[in-house]
């Protein structure tokens, strides 16, 4: 069983990456919390709520940080839509946000807990992270690991060599990388790989009953974003993958590598600049992600729905 | 019959590529010109002079710049070795240097030729070609396309994110991007797939002879360098490419975009930033301080192989031909 605590700003596959989390069970979800980047903080905390009352999900869930540290705000409206998580009919909220901010949520959770036994799953931008290092710097010795969704290496997102996430706060992401944790960095590069193929659809609807159904909606608008947006055949879908390796470490093969979040290019500001060779001479910070075991995806993410369609 | 001016910095693949210039009947190689690049200037000067000797070549050689605009000069004995062409046995030139220096070889042979008949072939950092479009603007509208080897859209060599060529003088490859000429660039992504297999060194060694033995050990050590610092199999012949082109008009496959040299990154310095016009999941719009420009460069994509290898294997066979080998 592994503890977490997932830090998100819903979106359509951070609303997966929410069921996968609560849904499987050799996770053990600790909290949810949110933070500007798809959409406006007070969006994704709607909808995070949603999603849980969607699913039947009852774990606390935290706001955070409503701006990047530094940078002017960024949100991604031609992917997500004007609510964040367009697509399906949102549910109420059934129950009230923990009244803490996320970043002191984050650290009563982990100082809380004993030592090396939970997980930062951060899979929006890293505001709320770094914001929390810093409040407990003791944070960072403390959490098992971090597996975020950002970057890109070869695979682009945002611009031609940007990811949304790191580059919505690259200062805050900067100094993720910088603090000397174990990171494993999901890029575009490993959840390009993780699409939601009408193949993947079709067995999530015909499984998952009325919250299948629900997933089906979000992915269907997501998937629409990507072709009209990218030009992609299908919907990446980026954030379950970070999720998924606490259950499956097999799910994806990483390398390591030394990475740098780009904070002064013109046109580059936000690239995470990744290292494999040492041709920086650093010293590795990060695995990255390379190959997905797509089949072995699929079946947790469907499992997870249908688990909480279930019970 | 294609005109061109090959504007050089040898280096290995540098000197394939003007064998291939010299060599190839479908190319008519106006003049050589040389720019710092792999080596300083005297000795990339030299190189040029040396390979002109070994395979009977006689056109103009003029020297460029010696240092790039801006940025402190960067050169790659790593690969090329300390005379930037380590490995054979360099003969002692043949002729002079043209007294000219390379920027007003460039300008007097463009505008000497009729409008849109010669191409600007650079295979080193852009700084002569930079510098000859501010001295003479009338060139831009009048050559007929620039083909340049340098950037990338996936990769580095000098650094994570930047090809050599761009690095080492990216104000002026900048220069060049926005220049309102035609330019293809034929970066790494590109020149990676253009590798002197052990198939392509069997046909040159079949060809026999000293011009036969001088690329053999061209590659020969450019080969152990590319093994020792990158890890490849086989060494790729980047310049060769940009000439191959011209002699092949189908030889690669390429695709229009945007492309802007990233100028102040901390990491990302000398990087082409390359926005696809209509390449799914690499078109991106503008965004807030990123006007994305036209897609105006052709980025070459994809490499016919075995055209490229007939031509390298034909130049060769040609050259040591006439030299009555």
């Amino acid at each position: 069983m592994e503890n977490l605590i997932l830090d998100c700003d819903p979106g359509h596959d951070d609303a997966v990456a929410i069921l996968l989390a609560a849904g499987n069970p050799q996770l053990n979800l600790l909290g949810i919390t949110t933070v500007a980047g798809n959409q406006t903080l007070e969006k994704v905390t709607r909808n995070a709520l949603a999603v849980c009352a969607k699913a039947g999900i009852r774990v606390p869930v935290a706001a955070g940080a409503e701006r990047p540290l530094v940078r002017e705000q960024l949100i991604a409206g031609e992917i997500h839509g004007a609510s964040g998580l367009d697509g399906p009919v949102l549910p109420e909220p059934a129950f009230d946000l923990d009244p803490r901010p996320a970043a002191q949520f984050i650290v009563d959770t982990v100082m809380t807990q004993p030592a090396g036994t939970v997980h930062l799953v951060p899979i929006g931008p890293l505001t709320n992270i770094a914001l929390a290092m810093r409040l407990e710097p003791r944070l960072v010795s403390r959490v098992k690991s971090v597996v975020l969704m950002g970057g890109a290496v070869g695979v682009y997102g945002r611009t031609p060599v940007t990811e949304f996430n790191i580059q919505a706060d690259p200062e805050a992401a900067a100094a993720v990388f910088e603090a000397g944790w174990p990171i494993t960095m999901v890029p575009l590069d490993l959840t390009y790989q993780a699409l939601a193929t009408d193949e993947v659809l079709a067995r999530i609807g015909a499984e998952g009953g009325e919250l299948g159904t629900f997933v089906v909606e979000m992915l269907t608008f997501f998937g629409n974003q990507y072709r009209k947006e990218r030009g992609l055949p299908a919907a990446p879908v980026h954030d379950p993958c970070a999720v998924a390796k606490l259950i499956d470490p097999a799910v994806f093969t990483s390398r390591p590598a030394f990475v740098a979040v780009e904070l002064t290019g013109t046109w580059t500001w936000g690239q995470t600049v990744t290292d494999y060779r040492g041709q920086l001479g650093r010293p590795h910070n990060a695995e990255v992600a390379d190959r997905l075991d797509t089949v072995r995806f699929w079946d947790l993410v469907t499992d997870a729905i249908v688990h909480l369609h279930n019970s | 019959m294609e005109k061109i001016i090959l504007d050089c910095d040898p280096g290995h693949d540098d000197a394939i590529a003007i064998l291939l210039a010299a060599g190839n009947p479908n190319i008519e190689l106006l003049g050589i010109t040389t720019v710092a690049g792999n080596q300083t200037l005297p000795k990339v000067t030299r190189n040029a002079l040396a390979i002109c000797a070994a395979a009977g070549i006689e056109v103009p050689v003029a020297a460029g710049a010696s240092v790039p605009l801006v940025t402190p000069q960067v050169v790659a004995e790593d690969i090329h070795g300390d005379t930037g062409l380590d490995g054979p046995v360099l003969p002692e030139p043949t002729f002079e240097l043209d007294p000219r220096h390379a920027v007003d070889f460039i300008i007097e042979t463009v505008m000497s030729h009729e409008p849109k008949t010669v191409h600007l072939v650079p295979v080193g950092p852009l700084t002569n070609i930079a510098l000859a479009m501010r001295k003479e603007p009338a060139i831009i509208d009048r050559v007929k396309s620039v083909i340049l080897m340098g950037g990338s859209y996936t990769r580095g060599n000098s650094t994570v994110c930047a090809e050599f060529n761009i690095y080492v003088d990216p104000e002026a490859a900048e220069a060049v991007f926005r220049g309102a000429w035609d330019v293809t660039m034929v970066g790494l992504d590109l020149t990676h797939q253009a590798l002197a297999t052990a198939e392509l060194q069997d046909r040159v060694r079949a060809i026999g002879g000293d011009l036969a033995q001088f690329v053999l050990d061209i590659w020969g050590f450019v080969g152990s360098a590319y093994k020792k610092v990158y890890e490849f199999d086989y060494p790729p012949v980047h310049d060769a490419v940009c000439v191959a082109a011209l002699a092949d008009p189908q030889l690669l496959t390429c695709a229009k975009a945007f492309v802007t040299v990233e100028l102040h990154g901390q990491w990302t310095k000398g990087m082409t930033v390359a926005n696809f016009a209509d390449v799914p999941g690499m078109h991106h719009g503008s965004s807030e301080g990123l006007p994305m420009g036209a897609a105006t460069t052709d980025v070459a994509m994809k490499l016919d192989w075995d055209r490229f290898a007939d031509l390298v294997v034909d130049s060769i066979s040609a050259l040591a031909a006439s030299k009555g080998q």
